[in-house]
């Protein structure tokens, strides 16, 4: 008998994989960040206004961005190996829980805690950036005062230029993409190690996978332009096929750079990021609906 | 056997449907300037292996920082060779950003090619082709930018500035402020390209700058010293009939305290 579908049953099991998780001391990968963008908040003031806001966002940006890829493939690829070996996995699925619910409940977990995780580091980073900016400002605004230019239109362009590089909304945007590509490397990892022997396999697969996915523009490209040979145009379509393009992910990068993310732009991230998770999540469901555990 | 026949049709489904999909998103997003285009194959010989890894995994803009570093310390320690190498790596992984391509053409146009005129060490001959090589580097550095960014400002402003003071092309330098009134339709740079082609050495231009100042001599608010001087000199060299030339114009009397009588 099948039992029905309950989001209270795998909202227990994604808390409990929180649970879990921060038990592993995960989480304290935020303190080094804060270090991190503290750090770079406050070094190199020899260089430009611009230049070090550039600087503070390229920095904190750069490490949500490992925080999430690193979190979303090692704390995935730990998951069934450990549950398998507290014995945690009979537990749960001797009660009334069917196989893909607890999957779910797995993927849901990881992602509640990448997010919470990127959130927190988010509200940090946002916090250095404004005080930076208005510290930026600041001093920009008293060394034109103290050459005597500082007219109204010098200090309106100093603002705009300060402000470009300062704190937006758009860059919240950005934050939400990384969220994204972490999502979809997050189903791809537990899709591996539903047929994985190993944790060190699924973290090594995951990790080539996701770099490889990085270089699917490239990949296409070999395929796409037609200069190579059958043989190769059939194994790059095949990695094609078979990777998930992260690089469309990768928008942050020019983000920092002042890029607008519009409402359409960002609808094409969310449903690619919707269909990998979903799609991952069915193959996952089948290979992991008849292993032997 | 059968689910894992199932998983694997699953996932070439879901592999043939997203890479049209795909396909499209990141043309759609590199022409909206949300995505760069792919990075060169050739960087790789000039990045380190860690760091085409880095920039290959979505952490361009964090190893641009990072090589922007190195060519800081490098200019710190008067390393020029090193400056340019590092500004081009620099450049190539963040093409749209506008201050990368204006610092690397400033280092080279201004700072290289000063310090190279300067250095007291080398053939005065030598010292002068070595900084004519960097001006022209700074100035190829900005056409570069300009291809990534025809419509910055920025770029064509710091372009028509290293041509009037640097290589002293005035033509050049007049062409790229026509292109920074362009995209900015303020007209004192309409000025600047006039003050331009007034020092070339062809009538035609001379003509074109006249038109130009004449024009912005009408607005009362552009009257600016320079715009009069120059258009008495253009009305002179282009034998402007005395009817249509602007009035002269008035200069406070000098007379030397010598010549002043004893105030009574």
């Amino acid at each position: 008998m099948s039992l029905p579908f309950s989001i209270p049953r795998i909202w227990t099991l994604a808390t409990a994989t929180v649970t879990q998780l921060l038990r592993m001391k995960i989480m304290a990968f935020l303190l080094v960040f804060c270090v991190i963008v503290v750090a770079a908040g406050f070094a190199f003031p020899v260089m430009n206004p611009e230049q070090q806001l550039k600087l503070l966002k390229d920095v904190s940006l750069g490490a949500l961005q490992v925080f999430s890829m690193v979190i979303a493939i090692c704390a995935t690829a730990l998951l069934l190996p450990r549950d398998l070996e507290d014995r945690t996995l009979y537990t749960i699925l001797s009660k009334p829980v069917p196989r893909f619910e607890y999957l779910l409940g797995k993927l849901f977990g990881v992602l509640i805690l990448i997010g919470a995780g990127l959130v927190i580091m988010d509200i940090a980073f946002s916090a250095v950036l404004w005080l930076r900016e208005s510290l930026v400002l600041a001093q920009s605004v008293a060394a034109l005062q103290q050459e005597g230019t500082a007219t109204p239109e010098a200090i309106s362009q100093i603002k705009a230029i300060v402000g470009k590089q300062g704190l937006t909304w758009n860059l919240h945007l950005g934050v939400v993409a990384i969220f994204f590509k972490a999502a979809v490397i997050t189903a791809l990892t537990l899709m591996i190690s539903c047929f994985a022997s190993s944790t060190l396999f699924t973290i090594v697969i995951s990790f080539l996978i996701t770099i490889a996915g990085h270089g699917q523009g490239l990949i296409r490209e070999y395929f796409l332009t037609g200069q190579a040979g059958v043989f190769k145009k059939l194994f790059s379509l095949l990695l094609a096929i078979v990777t998930p393009d992260m690089a469309v992910f990768d928008i942050v990068d020019n983000v920092i750079n002042g890029e607008l993310v519009t409402l359409p732009s960002f609808g094409l991230m969310t449903g690619i990021a919707t269909a990998y998770v979903v799609g991952y999540s069915v193959v996952s469901h089948l290979l992991f609906v008849e292993k032997e555990l | 056997m059968k689910r894992h026949l199932q998983a694997l049709a699953v996932l070439l489904l879901l592999g043939a449907v997203k890479l049209p999909l795909e396909e499209a998103t990141t043309q759609r997003f590199r022409a909206t300037g949300l995505l760069s285009t792919p990075l060169s194959l050739g960087l790789r010989e000039n990045l380190s292996q860690m760091g085409f890894a880095a920039s290959l995994g979505g952490l361009r803009s964090l190893v641009a920082t990072i090589t922007y570093l190195q060519a800081f310390q490098a200019w710190e320690n008067v390393n020029w060779g090193r400056v340019d190498s590092l500004f081009q790596l620099t450049t190539s992984l963040q093409p749209r950003y506008t201050n990368y391509w204006d610092e690397a053409s400033w280092h080279m146009a201004y700072n290289a090619a000063s310090y190279y005129l300067q250095d007291e060490k080398t053939e005065p001959f030598v010292r002068g082709k070595l900084s004519e090589e960097h001006v022209k580097r700074g100035i190829a550095i900005l056409k570069e930018g300009l291809r990534y960014l025809p419509d910055d400002a920025r770029l064509w402003h710091s372009l028509a500035e290293i041509y009037e003071r640097r290589s002293h092309e005035p033509r050049l330098a007049a062409e790229a402020y026509l292109q920074v009134y362009r995209i900015t339709k303020n007209n004192r740079y309409v000025r600047f390209a006039a003050y331009q082609y007034a020092e070339t050495a062809d009538p035609q231009l001379w003509k074109k700058a006249y038109d130009y100042l004449r024009s912005s001599y009408e607005k009362k608010s552009q009257r600016t010293p320079s715009l009069l001087d120059t258009l008495k000199k253009l009305e002179e060299r282009l034998k402007i009939p005395m009817m249509q030339r602007i009035p002269d114009q008035r200069k406070p009397m000098e007379i030397a305290p010598t010549e002043l009588g004893p105030v009574k």
